[in-house]
């Protein structure tokens, strides 16, 4: 993966609407906004460092919750336990 | 309602059902019961009375519709009902509360220059899932639901029965206090300042 925190000297420093920029990318981010979203999305990406970075950090928080926070390890006997139970309540 | 709705299974269907649809989502269920209760005698419970009552009102379900979505709205209003009162865990701020406090369309966007990308992948497993375990109930509902099972802000709504703009603006105050969280983590590994730049 590409250094997420560089710095281009094409992207603005400031971003001219932060509320509407980032709102646009974490619906992107969460699969929400499909229709030109990625053409909006590349274009933010190449020309606004904050856009850039707040991507990037939001894109990295959902992906280490994703990987990290999913692995509660399933107690051995209650797939089989609730099986029972729907036997019995038969 | 449709017709295929109203009609019963017969006992043959309802293993089919139960089995391919439902029982394949025991270990998302049984996260999710254990990120509620933090206990896993009571996570234990929460996913045998939901699937319990999945089969009990197995009738009401229809074959290709989303179980999953179905199954987590009965785990999480069977855990409103019957476990958020016998917690162990001290009560956490009620999620009423919370938006009362907060004008429910008023949603901050605010940039969190101060941590990046880099330092929440350095993180341990451990540290993110203590910064998501420490938010109130119902911001910790929506992280789980949203990127830890990948469900839709209108899923979410549904199961949560709320509506798609309270799911959005939930979401987002979830995800800035665990940046908040994070951030302090990140400070503490080093990682504050910026090092390389100017
Ligand atoms: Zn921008």
């Amino acid at each position: 993966m590409e250094n997420t925190d560089a710095s281009s000297p094409e992207r603005k420093l400031q971003c001219s609407d932060v509320g509407k920029c980032f709102q646009l990318l974490e619906r992107i981010l969460d699969g929400e906004l499909v229709e030109g979203g990625n053409e909006l999305l590349q274009e933010k990406l190449d020309q606004c460092q904050p856009c850039f970075a707040h991507f990037h950090l939001e894109q990295a928080i959902r992906e280490v919750l994703k990987t990290k926070c999913t692995k509660q390890p399933l107690p051995e006997k209650l797939a089989e336990s609730i099986r029972q139970m729907i036997q019995d309540a038969r | 309602m449709s017709e295929v709705q109203r009609r019963k299974y017969s006992q043959e269907e309802r293993s089919v059902v139960f089995d391919g649809e439902f029982m394949p989502h025991i270990d998302s269920m049984y996260n999710f019961a254990f990120r509620l209760t933090f206990d896993e005698d009571d996570a234990k419970d929460l996913v045998q009375d939901t699937y319990m009552k999945a089969f009990r009102f197995i009738n009401s379900f229809e074959q290709g519709t989303n179980a999953k979505a179905w199954l987590f709205r009965i785990l999480k209003n069977s855990f409103i009902n019957d476990y958020r009162k016998k917690s162990k865990k001290p009560a956490t701020v009620d999620y009423q509360e919370v938006e009362t406090f907060y004008n429910s369309d008023d949603v901050d966007y605010q940039s969190t220059s101060d941590l990046r990308a880099e330092s929440v992948k350095d993180m341990l497993g451990d540290e993110i899932s203590n910064a998501l375990n420490g938010l109130a109930v119902d911001f910790r509902t929506v992280i789980i639901l949203a990127d830890l099972e990948g469900f839709t802000y209108e899923e979410m709504a549904k199961i949560l029965d709320i509506p798609i703009g309270t799911v959005r603006s939930r979401l987002h105050r979830a995800r800035n206090l665990l940046k908040e969280t994070l951030k302090g983590y990140a400070q503490s590994m080093g990682y504050g300042r910026d090092e390389e730049e100017d």
